[in-house]
C-alpha cells in the first residue's frame, strides 16, 4: 500500500503540473496567435476578486474531498474539475456499490477508476455535444427541458442520499434540522456558500456521531 | 513564434479552427491521463486479488451515473457560447471549470460587456482570468495533499469497524447530502439569480422562490428507495448499477412535468 501510494503521489503530481501547464497554455496561445494582450487592470482585478473566494474554497475542497477521492483520484479530480456536482457523488456511489472503506487500498482503486471513467464520460459527452451542436442546441435549450437540468444537482443528491440516510437514520436528524434552521434564517447563505454549509453540517454530524457512539447508540 | 494577425476580430478568434484544435488536444489530455490512472489502478487490483466484478461494477456505474450531469455541464457551453463562442467554454468546462465560476469570471474580467461590445482584449482577459483564479485547489493538492494525507487522514484507522473512525467519513457524507437538502429547501424560501443574456451576467438580480428542487430531491430519494427495494427484496440485481441514474432521470422528469403544469 505504501509503495503504491507513493507512486500515485509522484504520478499525481506530474499529472497536476502537466494539467496546470495545459490549462495555462490556452490563454497564452490565444494571446500569441491573436497578438492581443489582456487588459492588465481588469486581469489583476479579476484574479484578485475571484481568488478571494476560490483560494480558501480550493483549500477547503482538498481537505474535505481528498480523503473521499483517494490519492490518484484527488490529483485527477482537481484537474478535471466538476467536483461537487459530479466526481464526489460518483465516488460515493461507487464505494457504496463496492462496499469499500475510506483509506484502504481497495477504496483507492475503486475511487481512481470512478473518477477516471467519470472524467472520460464528461469530456466525451462534451465533445459529442460540440460535434452535434447544431442539431442538439434547440433540443437542449428547449424551454420544456430547462427545469430538468436546472435541478440536476437536487436529483443527484436526493437519489444518493437514500442509502446514507437509510443506514444512518439516527445521524441524519441533527444535520437536517441545522440546515433547515439556517435556510429559514438566511436562505441566501445556504445556496450562496454551499462549501461552508457542507463544512458546518459535517462538523455538526461528526459531533452528534461522537456523542451517540460514546453512549453506544450507534 | 508569434503569429501576429493584424486587426484581429474577436468573432474570427472565438470560433476559430485552432481554438477547436486546442479543445480537442485538451480532451485527449484528459482522456489519456484518466486512462493512465485507471490502468495503474487495474494493475494494482490484480496484484491484490480484487474481484474483477467489483471493478466492472465501478466502471459501469460511474459511466451511467456521469451521463446526466455531463449533459448538464454541456448546457453550460451553450449558455456561454453566445458571448465567447464554442471552443473556449468547451475547454474551460473540460478542465477544472464550473459554469457559475466561468460566468463570474466573465463578469469581473469584463464588467458589463455584451456580445455586441465584446472586444478582442476582453476575450483574452476573460480567458486568462478564468484559467488563473481556479487553479488554487490543484496547486494546494500539488504541494500539500501528500503531507495532509500522512499527518491527518492516515491517523484515522477505518479498518476497525467498532472504532469511531469509519463514522467520521460517514458523517461527512451525511453532512454533504444534508447541505444539498438545505440548498433545495432554502430555494423554497427565497433565492435570487443573476440574469444571463448572451452568456454574460447583466446587473439584474431576479428574485425567486421555488418548491421544485425540494420536490425533485424528495422524489429522487423515493425512487431510489423503490429501486433499492427491487434490488434487495425482489432480487433485481441488474438494476444495482443503474438505480442512481434512473432515479435521477425520474426526479428530473418530475421537474419537467411540473414545468409543463406551470410550476417552476
Amino acid at each position: 500500500m505504501k509503495d503504491y501510494r507513493s507512486l500515485m503521489h509522484r504520478y499525481g503530481r506530474i499529472f497536476t503540473v502537466l494539467g496546470i501547464t495545459v490549462m495555462l497554455a490556452v490563454p497564452f496561445v490565444i494571446m500569441f496567435i491573436s497578438g492581443v494582450k489582456p487588459n492588465s487592470t481588469d486581469l489583476f482585478k479579476g484574479i484578485i476578486a475571484l481568488s478571494v473566494i476560490y483560494l480558501p474554497g480550493g483549500i477547503i475542497e482538498v481537505l474535505t474531498y481528498g480523503p473521499i477521492l483517494g490519492t490518484s483520484g484527488t490529483y485527477l479530480a482537481f484537474i478535471t474539475g466538476n467536483l461537487i456536482n459530479l466526481k464526489i457523488p460518483c465516488v460515493m456511489n461507487a464505494r457504496e456499490l463496492a462496499h469499500t472503506e475510506i483509506n484502504t487500498e481497495e477504496n483507492e482503486i475503486v475511487s481512481t477508476i470512478a473518477v477516471s471513467f467519470s472524467s472520460i464520460t464528461t469530456v466525451v459527452i462534451m465533445s459529442l455535444g460540440v460535434l452535434l451542436l447544431v442539431p442538439l442546441t434547440p433540443l437542449l435549450e428547449a424551454e420544456v427541458l430547462q427545469p430538468a437540468f436546472n435541478w440536476v444537482v437536487s436529483a443527484l443528491f436526493g437519489a444518493l442520499g437514500y442509502k446514507y440516510f437509510k443506514n444512518h437514520l439516527k445521524l441524519v436528524i441533527a444535520p437536517l434540522i441545522v440546515v433547515i434552521i439556517i435556510s429559514l434564517i438566511k436562505p441566501s447563505f445556504v445556496y450562496g456558500n454551499i462549501v461552508v454549509v457542507i463544512l458546518i453540517v459535517a462538523i455538526v454530524t461528526i459531533a452528534v456521531a461522537r456523542v451517540l457512539w460514546k453512549k453506544n447508540l450507534i | 513564434m508569434i503569429l501576429f494577425l493584424t486587426q484581429v476580430s474577436v468573432n474570427d478568434v472565438k470560433n476559430s479552427w485552432w481554438l477547436y484544435l486546442i479543445g480537442a488536444l485538451v480532451t485527449l489530455f484528459i482522456i489519456g491521463g484518466s486512462l493512465f490512472f485507471a490502468l495503474l489502478a487495474y494493475r494494482r487490483s490484480k496484484a491484490i486479488n480484487m474481484p474483477k466484478e467489483v471493478l466492472k461494477k465501478t466502471v459501469v456505474s460511474s459511466i451511467s451515473f456521469s451521463i446526466l450531469p455531463s449533459i448538464g455541464i454541456f448546457i453550460g457551453v451553450i449558455t456561454m457560447a453566445g458571448l465567447l463562442g464554442i471552443p473556449l467554454p468547451w475547454i474551460r468546462l473540460s478542465v477544472l471549470g464550473a459554469l457559475h465560476y466561468e460566468l463570474m469570471a466573465v463578469s469581473v474580467a469584463a464588467e458589463g460587456v455584451t456580445v455586441t461590445t465584446l472586444m478582442m482584449e476582453d476575450f483574452v482577459t476573460i480567458a486568462f482570468v478564468m484559467t488563473i483564479a481556479i487553479i488554487w485547489g490543484s496547486l494546494f493538492a500539488l504541494f500539500f495533499f501528500k503531507k495532509y494525507q500522512k499527518k491527518v487522514v492516515d491517523k484515522v484507522d477505518t479498518s476497525d469497524k467498532k472504532s469511531f473512525a469509519p463514522l467520521i467519513f460517514q458523517a461527512v457524507f451525511i453532512g454533504l447530502i444534508s447541505a444539498y437538502f438545505g440548498d433545495a429547501f432554502a430555494k423554497m424560501i427565497h433565492y435570487e439569480v443573476r440574469e444571463v443574456v448572451d452568456g454574460a451576467y447583466t446587473p439584474n438580480y431576479l428574485d425567486k422562490t421555488t418548491f421544485v428542487p425540494l420536490i425533485v430531491f424528495v422524489s429522487s430519494f423515493l425512487f431510489m428507495a423503490f429501486f433499492d427495494y427491487l434490488v434487495q427484496k425482489k432480487n433485481q440485481k441488474w438494476l444495482e448499477n443503474f438505480q442512481l441514474s434512473i432515479s435521477m432521470l425520474l426526479g428530473m422528469t418530475i421537474a419537467v412535468l411540473l414545468g409543463i403544469g406551470g410550476i417552476y
